[in-house]
């Protein structure tokens, strides 16, 4: 998956995703997150969503379900640079407030990412 | 009044691709990239439940019914031939923790009529969006 970027330093793991996120590659991101999750030293999650064009709702199942399984386990979730189309989605179901959300470089220094 | 037929089969690869080449024709006569991209996600989350639902999750036949008013409104019928909608379908918005369920939510939003009908064997999903002049290409 030549779009998928995942770097992982100080129990940070950083997924970057350019492309559309619709029901044909959540599947696939899923599986991939799952396989960098079984480092047990990750203690966050961010996920870079300025590379992202299209997100319908099958995008915002995913995103849910990587909050629900980092908070219950005690770990961090957090969307970092939403682009315009991801804010539109998130916004029309009004989790917009629902996700902790990085706006810039300087937000994801201080995760020391 | 323009009237066109797109045919697939509900993969999601190429029920993602349908709606593209829906939006794409539509492109031809509506200047607004805002209202192209509610098009993009209406028809995508309908397609999108097509193959998740219809052929209990296997590949079948899908159609989607442009009719377009230039300079007023595009409709949509977006149809399956699958197990319908049931009694049990939601147009709410679920709880922020809910993991699925927000498609038909989001479809209503972006629309200004949005409802599920079964026609002899046909399963519809019928979509009207007034568009106004300003939105529509010369």
């Amino acid at each position: 998956m030549e779009k998928l970027t995942l770097s992982c330093g100080n129990g940070l793991l950083l997924l970057r995703y350019a492309g559309e996120i619709t029901l044909e590659i959540t599947g696939e991101l899923k599986r991939q997150l799952d396989e960098a999750l079984r480092d047990d030293s990750v203690q966050a999650v961010v996920i870079d969503l300025s590379g992202v064009p299209f997100m319908d709702s099958s995008g915002i199942g995913f995103l849910v379900s990587i909050n629900t399984r980092m908070r219950s386990s005690g770990r961090s979730f957090y969307l970092y640079r939403l682009s315009p189309a991801v804010e539109k989605t998130l916004g029309l179901v009004q989790l917009l407030n629902f996700f902790e959300i990085l706006k810039d470089e300087s937000a994801l220094a201080a995760l020391g990412g | 009044m323009i009237r066109k037929v797109f045919r697939t089969i509900s993969h999601p690869g190429d029920s993602r691709r349908l709606a593209k080449d829906v939006v794409d024709f539509l492109s031809e006569s509506l200047a607004d990239s805002d209202t192209l991209h509610d098009l993009d996600i209406i028809l995508t989350e309908a397609c999108a439940n097509v193959c998740r639902h219809a052929y209990g999750g296997q590949p079948g036949d899908l159609e989607v019914r442009l009719g377009v008013e230039p300079g007023q409104w595009v409709e949509l019928e977006i149809v399956d031939w699958g197990k319908g909608f049931g009694p049990d379908v939601r147009f709410e918005n679920p709880g922020p923790e809910s993991e699925g369920g927000r498609g038909l939510y989001i479809m209503c939003m972006l629309s200004d009529a949005c409802r599920v009908t079964r026609r002899g064997s046909e399963n519809i999903m019928f979509i009207h969006k007034d568009i106004g002049r300003s939105r529509w290409k010369s």
